[in-house]
């Protein structure tokens, strides 16, 4: 589910960058009172033991298929929401640099959809009431199983919105929302069953972390704050974050109706004329350049729907672009081989 | 099990080439990371019908990979991560935008096509470009730069830890999968009812790790900071690498190279 930076605009990349960054910036200002210094290391291996962990298929019963564990969840019932949240934060980052899933730019969409919805979410509104009356392997695992899947539910909507809102794809919100929410209400509900697993097990050997994590008390959240405004302030920073999630939804959906694709608006952006128009100085001494070193004047393509004009300097456009990957790849192969010769010199 | 040695080859390749001794290699990382932000900004901001654009673009990742000495082979692993939903997202372009841009030779060419081309042209570019950074930046110096570009420290060391136990953790997973799979040969994976068991037992024993480690940690004088040895200032070529490119790339946003090149030979 992880999204890439080619499927975003600049804008909804920036937007949802600024919404975790506020959501990281919040995490370490809650975690630094209290944190002792021993959880950075156990944070760090958390990290590392969730990468690991997700690399470990294991065969769904009667499908034939694999799957393998959610971070989330697990990170914050394990954690707490604060260090759970930075944890998943930085194992999205090392995916993003070291093993390409998912890009830099679709960071911040990322962070939100798969940190924030399960971390700040599905486990302060779903995971931590259900321990309400008393923490037992029953309610970890409806708490935990619920929570994955509520988490995964709104982490896939919100690569919708946001997939949509970058305008790259031509799916309509309706089939894609039907495309990705069955598919991940399935995936869901086997990882919400493993994560409840992996939890139970944890419970029953050693009940002090899951316990520990849940109080808040040695996750890292200082005790002052926790136990006088914890559930007052909680709550209202949790609403405040609902709010913004709920206006970035807003404003990136206002901000796709107002970006048609139009077929006119298409045209336009094929033959690159709204950006060349700006430059007109530039332009008209590159056009003269361009009639005096023309070598095959007058030549134009067959027009289709009458438009010779747009249809030629489109092609141009192809052409030119193929000279340019030619002539990229032939600059790339001429310095390898020049490096090789000097290496082989040396 | 192959998904865990790739991935460990993996991280080691990009440890290797981190380390060669190049022009690029040398740059300072803040010169880098900036360039590669804002050419990765530039890439994504072309609407998904101007590819001829975009195209010149790759002149910036195939320079620096031939002169970084950066081979294509991990690469193609990182694309084949990266592609599956672009090419999700992108193929349903072809079949919901079917108007005709224009025919070459006899081929109707539809916006479809040329958006669908776009979207995994930029996935390429992408990948490739955030491939060199890491390729030519040794992860000890992106994260001093993250802490002095005001990255919480905290956020920080726990990633430099989490990126330094990902071997040692995977090692660990291959051993108890490679001991699950002597016990019940003929199996594919885990089966999904000894996960619980199979997770919990390599989480309880990467805790009493993180024990062992902050101990050992302690044990060397580990008193919460990070510390670097030597100087850290931009010096005249990384000032000059950074804004030639990022001028080059912002310049190439407005100019269509492809439409000129075209052009001047007649098409």
């Amino acid at each position: 589910m992880h999204m890439a930076d080619a499927l975003i605009s600049p804008v909804v990349g920036a937007v949802m960058l600024a919404a975790s960054t506020g959501t990281i910036a919040y995490s370490v200002s809650k975690l630094k009172d209290g944190l002792e210094e021993k959880k950075i290391p156990l944070m760090g291996i958390m990290g590392a033991f969730v990468f690991s962990a997700q690399m470990i298929n294991f065969t769904i019963p009667a499908t034939g298929s694999s799957g393998h564990i959610g971070g989330g969840i697990l990170l914050a019932a394990l954690l707490g929401p604060y260090a759970g949240f930075l944890v998943i934060t930085s194992v999205l980052l090392i995916q993003a640099l070291f093993f390409g899933d998912g890009g830099l730019l679709a960071l911040g969409c990322n962070i939100f959809n798969l940190g924030f919805f399960t971390c700040f979410v599905a486990y302060p509104l779903i995971y931590k009431p259900i321990q309400k009356k008393g923490i037992s392997a029953k309610t970890i695992t409806i708490g935990a199983i619920i929570a994955v899947v509520i988490g995964l539910q709104l982490g896939a909507f919100g690569v919708v919105v946001e997939t949509l809102a970058s305008g790259k794809t031509e799916l309509p919100f309706g089939t894609f929302v039907l495309l990705m929410q069955p598919i991940h209400l399935a995936i869901g509900l086997i990882e919400g069953i493993v994560v409840s697993s992996v939890l139970c097990f944890i419970f029953k050997f050693s009940p002090d972390i899951l316990e520990n994590a849940l109080s808040g008390a040695k996750n890292g959240v200082s005790s002052k704050t926790g136990a006088k405004n914890g559930n007052v302030s909680k709550k209202k920073i949790l609403i405040g974050l609902l709010l913004l999630a709920f206006f970035i939804g807003g404003f990136l959906s206002m901000f796709a109706s107002t970006n048609p694709d139009g077929l006119e608006w298409a045209i336009n952006n094929v033959i690159g004329a709204p950006e060349l128009m700006g430059q007109q100085g530039i332009q008209s001494v590159i056009a003269d350049i361009q009639d005096q070193l023309t070598i095959l004047p007058g030549y134009n393509f067959k027009a289709v729907d009458g438009e010779p004009a747009k249809v030629g300097t489109s092609i141009s456009g192809i052409v030119g672009g193929l000279m340019t990957l030619a002539f990229a790849c032939a600059i790339g192969f001429v310095i390898t081989k020049l490096k090789r010769k000097k290496s082989c010199r040396n | 099990m192959s998904k865990l040695i790739t991935a460990l080859n993996n991280l080691a390749t990009l440890e290797e080439l981190a380390k060669k001794e190049t022009t690029i290699h040398d740059l300072h990382p803040i010169s880098k990371m900036f360039t590669t932000l804002i050419y990765l900004v530039v890439v994504i901001s072309f609407n998904k019908y101007n590819l001829s654009g975009l195209i010149p673009f790759i002149l910036y990742p195939v320079l620096m990979m031939a002169m970084a000495e950066i081979p294509y082979k991990p690469l193609v692993s990182r694309i084949l991560i990266a592609l599956p939903f672009s090419f999700f997202a992108a193929i349903s372009n072809i079949f919901f935008e079917k108007t005709v841009a224009f025919q070459a030779f006899s081929v109707l060419i539809t916006f479809g096509m040329i958006s669908f081309t776009s979207i995994i042209f930029k996935t390429i570019l992408t990948v490739m470009a955030v491939l060199i950074l890491v390729s030519t930046t040794p992860v000890t110096k992106v994260a001093r730069e993250l802490i002095r570009i005001r990255v919480p420290k905290i956020f920080v060391i726990q990633m430099m830890l989490t990126y330094r136990y990902i071997s040692v953790l995977i090692e660990e997973t291959g051993n108890m999968i490679t001991a699950y799979h002597m016990r019940s040969p003929k199996q594919k994976g885990i089966e999904m009812d000894h996960m619980g068991t199979f997770a919990g037992q390599l989480l309880l024993r990467s805790f009493d790790r993180a024990d062992r480690i902050y101990y050992a940690m302690k044990c060397r004088g580990f008193d919460g900071e990070y510390r670097f040895a030597g100087s850290n200032k931009l010096n005249a070529v990384d000032w000059i690498y950074m804004v030639t490119l990022t001028g080059l790339f912002i310049g190439m946003r407005f100019i269509n190279i492809s439409i000129i090149l075209g052009g001047i030979f007649g098409f």
